[in-house]
């Protein structure tokens, strides 16, 4: 266990407050960064997150240098009001089409990768109801501040009121806190020192997000650290505290459905890194149930655990990135 | 007929302030999302002084009051400022949930129209001023002041032109709505609470003891009962009641708030006198508690109709095709009237739900809305206010 990364990676968004200064870093370093979204019916809060990052890292200072909405097939009218501030809206069934299309966020940000331009990407999930720039400078901050670090995860405070007083919680969702701490515990307890492993912001460089495997689904947090400390250790991987997201809530039988989808990438990484044998096949589907008519019925949902290559073994992808 | 210089490019300024979109709904966002309610406006002030820094406003301060100001230098110094102003507090509370919902066509949150988008709209004042390339002879002073609402009774802007140490040439006052409307004259008013209290009894709940509800029923329908002159146009609105706990119980306490307005301040005088006569008749025949409480008043001010500022502005909407319609304004206008400063109160876009959770702001009409402003702003720095 590296007990000093805690404290040396792990940053405040105030920290990188002075974007003129990053600007500055990003014009020396001759970087170019690109900000992803990936959506699915996100009509109601795509357009706050691309105009504050539009008018705040683009317009007022030039940190950003697109915006990319990466589209799992909405039916809403996410298309057209991205479009309508200014984002590229690309559709992940239009992207690499001989590839197929997988519906998932994961399939979203590994085909970002073959459309974005930018060295330094931005992953934001594009339900964050109270957006603010800070997201997307808080999580640059350290990767062009700091040398070392090439991959940095959000995570955010979770105030909880005891008594009189407000003490701040130091652990991640329900999902976080029962299924993934568990594992890193067991497993990998360098990485519990990652406060929210699962939070859906996260900033990198591509010559990292090239080079690893993305599962389509909810699996692509979990993977994407696991693959990046082994790989590359935990030095390069850093966090910052961005205080506050609002988020969709979601209910207890979606959270066992991503619970699902964790674990299995979580198992499958651990049999193809060689630290663990399976006897049997895992099985696909994450089985619910509810009450119909005083009957119990079965909700059956399938889960492949479907993986992407490391995009750098595409050769479209090797073809059109070859100058760099 | 000669065009004035300030109408000639106003229209080329829609197009040019629709361009700059986002950074003008950034502002509007990202201030409306710190809640203000009336007395603790203290965070968004914060927030509004740093985003006049970070469009590098010549100097951001706050005045004795906590009012936060920032000044736009003008290039003669012998010429009095010219002010623009926008309140910074809103009826909302912080536990309501103030993050804003924007769509390709509107935005909608508590407290938007009345006054997030004045507010954001004075924070891009400078980022405007500097894309098209306007410069002053005046200084500019943008002041977002604190206070106005409610029981703030327009004390922040009623210190800030106490203690304002020079003449001022002219000011213009933001409101998030309504497009198109012009008021230069505010009328006389006394804004009042009844409350009735105390009637809770202890141990069984008597069954004929008197209803607080009951009462100020009684109260309405004695005011009603006063005669309002037509001329001086006077009126009493009745704009909030509360009262009671629940269905079954009789009420034990309920409030009455409303606002007495007439063109006269005698008559303001008059009609109070007379509901405090109403209050104090009910008090001692029904032998309950009642009372009369004023929370805040104005005095009636006008420009006149024909005074250059408001042929300006009426000139300007029409330059703008936008239809005029005059209406008082209870608010920082009164108090710059009160000054014998040339002011107007404006309204930036067209809307719903103004004083709701659920404001909404139609986004196309607003750039409107701002050459409107920087229209006015030109027209009082060309002089259209100086002598009157």
């Amino acid at each position: 266990m590296a007990p000093n990364w805690l404290e040396t990676n792990t940053f405040h968004h105030s920290e990188f407050a002075d974007i003129q200064k990053l600007v500055e870093m990003k014009e020396r370093n001759h970087h170019r960064i690109s900000l992803c979204l990936p959506t699915l019916n996100e009509e109601k809060t795509i357009a706050k997150e691309i105009l504050i990052i539009r008018s705040e890292l683009m317009m007022r200072f030039p940190l950003v240098d697109e915006i990319v909405v990466v589209d799992s097939g909405s039916t809403d009218k996410t298309e057209e009001t991205a479009c309508a501030y200014g984002a590229e809206f690309y559709s992940a069934a239009n992207i690499l089409p001989k590839l197929g299309h997988y519906k998932g966020k994961g399939e979203n940000l590994w085909k970002a990768l073959y459309v974005t331009r930018g060295d330094i990407i931005v992953y934001l999930d594009a339900d964050i109801k109270n957006i603010h720039h800070r997201f997307a400078y808080g999580l640059l901050g350290p990767l062009l501040m700091n040398t070392g670090i090439k991959y940095c995860k959000a995570f955010y405070d979770r105030p909880i009121a005891i008594g009189q007083s407000k003490m701040r919680a130091t652990g991640g969702g329900r999902v976080t806190e029962l299924v993934i701490r568990p594992l890193f515990s067991l497993f990998f307890p360098e990485l519990t020192q990652i406060i929210q492993p699962l939070s859906g912001e996260y900033a990198a460089f591509r010559e990292l997000l090239e080079k690893i495997p993305f599962p389509i689904g909810y699996g692509v947090e979990t993977s994407m650290i696991m693959d990046i400390y082994t790989k590359w250790g935990l030095d390069v991987i850093g966090q910052v505290d961005l205080d506050r997201r609002v988020h969709r809530n979601q209910d207890t039988k979606a959270l066992g459905r991503m619970a699902f989808a964790i674990m299995k990438t979580f198992i499958n990484r651990k049999v193809q890194l060689g630290l663990i044998e399976l006897k049997e096949k895992l099985y696909s589907e994450m089985i619910q149930y509810n009450l119909v008519k005083n009957e119990y019925v079965p909700d059956i949902y399938r889960i492949e655990g479907i993986e992407r290559p490391p995009m750098m073994e595409i050769p479209a992808y090797r073809e059109k990135f070859a100058e760099r | 007929m000669i065009m004035q210089p300030y109408l000639e490019k106003l229209t080329d300024y829609v197009d040019a302030l629709a361009a700059m979109k986002e950074v003008i709904i950034a502002n509007v966002v990202l201030l409306g999302q710190v809640p203000a309610p009336t007395f603790r406006e203290q965070q968004r002030s914060n927030l509004f002084l740093e985003r006049l820094a970070g469009f590098n406003v010549d100097e951001c301060t706050a005045d004795g009051y906590q009012n936060p100001i920032g000044i736009i230098r003008g290039s003669a110094r012998e010429k009095p400022p010219i002010f623009v102003v926008a309140h910074m507090d809103t009826l909302f509370s912080e536990d309501i949930n103030h993050n804003f919902a924007v769509k390709r066509d509107t935005i909608s949150g508590p407290g938007l129209l009345d006054n997030a988008v004045g507010v954001g709209a004075l924070a891009s004042l400078p980022e405007i001023f500097n894309r098209l390339e306007l410069k002053f002879e005046s200084d500019i002073v943008l002041a977002g002041v604190i206070q106005s609402i409610g029981k703030g009774n327009l004390r922040g802007i009623r210190h800030l032109l106490k203690t304002w140490p020079t003449p001022i040439r002219g000011a213009v006052i933001l409101e998030g709505g309504e497009l198109g409307r012009l008021s230069y004259y505010s009328s006389g008013m006394i804004r009042a609470e009844i409350k009735c209290a105390g009637l809770s009894a202890s141990g069984m709940e008597p069954l004929f003891r008197q209803n607080a509800i009951l009462v100020l029923n009684e109260v309405i329908n004695q005011i009603l009962l006063l005669k309002m002159p037509q001329r001086p146009r006077s009126r009493v609105i009745f704009g909030k009641i509360t009262g009671g706990h629940k269905h079954g119980w009789i009420a034990y306490d309920a409030t009455l708030g409303f606002e007495i307005q007439s063109d006269s301040d005698a008559m303001v005088r008059q009609i109070y006198e007379d509901i405090k006569d109403i209050v104090e008749g009910i008090r001692y025949e029904r032998g309950v508690e009642l009372t009369l409480n004023t929370i805040s008043n104005l005095h009636a001010a006008k420009l006149r109709y024909g005074h250059p500022l408001v042929k300006s502005v009426m000139e300007i909407m029409k330059v703008l095709e936008l239809k005029t319609v005059s209406s008082p304004s209870e608010s920082e206008l009164s108090i710059f009237l009160a000054h014998n400063i040339p002011a107007v109160t404006l309204g930036i876009s067209r809307g719903k739900n103004y004083h709701l959770k659920g404001s909404t702001m139609e986004i196309l009409p607003m750039f409107k809305g701002l050459a409107q402003i920087i229209g006015v702003i030109q027209a009082i720095d060309q002089g259209v206010c100086d002598g009157t």
